[in-house]
């Protein structure tokens, strides 16, 4: 065998589980109803923040609130559904095979591993969120009038920001699949808990500098702090919290990346841990409903 | 005979609620993830609408617009999660049949699940409200308390009535529960003002978000606590009537759709059917 196909082979086998198990997440999201009302619900989600935001902002506007704020809290808010809807649907697809559909020990049966089928599962998730990302920013930009994006923009650049900070989201949900592997089903909403506190730290919605202190201080250990501010710099042209200033846009690079090479270690180690933990304690076919 | 078998029937009734009711909120208690995931989780999303308002440097009163939409929200995500979709999963756990098999009435079992979810949610909603006033420091003006703690009643009556009639809808689906209760959510958020006055999408937006009583409730208790500055969409004097008058319908519907989607079930062997 040469060394092309020692290579080759197992990378050849990688894509095609990954292709496999997102074929499957795809019929479980999506095949419950017809393309058209899936897509319905996909936008539902995004469009209703974003509304919930702007008639926030439009009925205080006479105390000063203006288009520009607006403008940083829909970037903030549309990119998070990223966070809260990957993060959550890759735990959540820990419980449902071990537990309703009772297909996760037929994983170990296979030849594949557990992880690249996860991430595999994923894609479906991420599909639909880009697709409401996408809506929401059009809805932004010609129903709402914002503008999204300077002369300076390099969209390129942008897309390589989103994906960087996706893929950080995606290790993030790896070691939260880790954890659901050896929790009970109704701990699920723990999971979804951290969603809501990135939400609060990240200051998606608003500015970190109305946060109390020691809660800023969490918020800058978060990476999605980070993301979320580089996006807002890229498509406006300028920071929106001060207590960020200082950082360049380079600087949020570096720390974007070496924030996600981070997790995706950790994610490695501590899947890896938890997947032994939940094989010798019996946790594979658990079933914890109730 | 007919008054001692009606009592008979009354006393089986009760007992079922009492019994639905009380399996409910006991869970609810032994389940300590489920306390801190139901409490502090919430409170999280809801501060983060808080510093919305703050970032916009809002009136105060704002922020208590949210805190007694986020308290509003345990209910309506409990009117989703636990009344419409309940029966869904029963019958995933192959307990429906066993709901089927008694002689007690189902809207018995779907009263006792409604009152056992206000009395489990309250918990929530009042570690919310605690929240919201000590670390937010929210003016609740206490003297105004009662009217909007009776105008508060009418809505979860009604809210719950409507629960009663999603509860029947879902019994026949599978995957499609998950979806439509998800969709039930943000939308609603948005439809009922939960964070905002719901007059703001406009007068025409509103009363269609009006035909869910959560909507008119949360308008009416803001106007209680907050006057002029909640931007009431109705007179707060229209409100309980409305609501009073929901109630009544949705009960009725309720018993109509629960009967139908029975017998429905039944003929098309889908009462059991599990892992849709």
């Amino acid at each position: 065998m040469s060394a092309a196909e020692a290579i080759g082979r197992p990378v050849k086998r990688l894509a095609q589980v990954l292709r496999t198990s997102a074929w499957l997440g795809w019929q479980v999201e999506a095949n419950w109803a017809d393309p058209w009302i899936f897509l319905m619900y996909a936008i539902a989600k995004p469009l209703a923040t974003t509304l919930i935001l702007f008639f926030m902002v439009r009925v205080v506007s006479q105390g000063g609130a203006t288009a520009e704020t607006f403008r940083y809290i829909f970037i903030g808010n549309t990119f998070f559904l990223y966070v809260s809807e990957v993060l959550i649907g890759i735990s959540w697809t820990v419980f449902r095979d071990r537990e309703d559909y009772e297909t996760l020990k037929y994983i170990y049966v296979a030849p594949i591993h557990l992880l690249p089928y996860l991430l595999g599962r994923a894609f479906t998730r991420v599909a639909t969120s880009t697709l409401g990302v996408l809506v929401a920013l059009l809805f932004g930009r010609f129903v709402l009038g914002l503008t999204l994006g300077v002369p300076e923009t390099n969209w390129l650049l942008l897309l390589c920001a989103v994906v960087l900070g996706l893929v950080g989201v995606l290790w993030l949900g790896i070691i939260l699949a880790g954890v659901s592997l050896v929790v009970a089903r109704h701990s699920m909403n723990l999971n979804e808990g951290l969603s809501g506190l990135f939400y609060l730290l990240c200051g998606a919605i608003f500015p970190l500098d109305v946060l109390p202190r020691w809660a800023l201080h969490l918020s800058l250990w978060l990476p999605f702090t980070y993301w979320l501010e580089l996006l807002r710099r890229m498509l406006t042209g300028r920071g929106f919290a001060a207590s960020l200033a200082r950082w360049s846009d380079g600087d949020l690079w570096w720390i974007l990346a070496l924030a996600t090479v981070g997790l995706c270690a950790l994610a490695l180690v501590w899947f890896r841990w938890c997947e032994r933990v939940a094989r010798e304690r019996g946790l594979i076919d658990w079933k914890t409903n109730y | 005979m007919e008054g001692e078998s009606l009592s008979t029937r009354l006393r089986m009734n009760l007992r079922a609620v009492y019994a639905r009711a009380s399996v409910r909120v006991k869970a609810s208690f032994r389940e300590r993830s489920w306390l801190l995931g139901e409490t502090l989780f919430p409170f999280l999303s809801m501060s983060a609408f808080v510093f919305v308002y703050r970032g916009l440097k809002a009136p105060r009163e704002y922020e208590g617009f949210v805190v007694l939409g986020g308290a509003m929200i345990a209910y309506w995500n409990n009117v989703i999660w636990g009344m419409a979709s309940q029966f869904f999963w029963e019958r995933e756990q192959g307990q429906l049949q066993l709901y089927l098999i008694t002689p007690a009435s189902r809207m018995s079992i779907l009263l006792g699940m409604a009152l056992g979810g206000m009395a489990m949610t309250t918990t929530r909603a009042a570690a919310i409200l605690a929240g919201g006033i000590l670390l937010f420091h929210v003016s609740l003006p206490l003297d105004r308390a009662l009217p909007a703690f009776g105008l508060f009643l009418l809505t979860l009556g009604a809210a719950y009535s409507l629960g009663m009639i999603l509860s029947s809808l879902f019994l026949l689906w599978g995957r499609e529960v998950w979806h439509t209760a998800t969709i039930l959510q943000e939308p609603v958020y948005l439809l009922s003002g939960f964070y905002f006055p719901v007059s703001a999408m406009g007068t025409g937006v509103a009363i269609v978000g009006s035909i869910l009583p959560v909507t008119l409730g949360l308008d009416g208790i803001r106007q209680v606590f907050y006057g002029h500055a909640a931007h009431g969409l109705l007179p707060v004097p229209w409100i309980p009537p409305i609501q009073i008058a929901l109630t009544l319908i949705f009960l009725f519907i309720a018993a109509i759709t629960l009967r139908y989607m029975e017998n429905l079930g039944k003929h098309e062997g889908r009462l059991t059917v599990r892992g849709d």
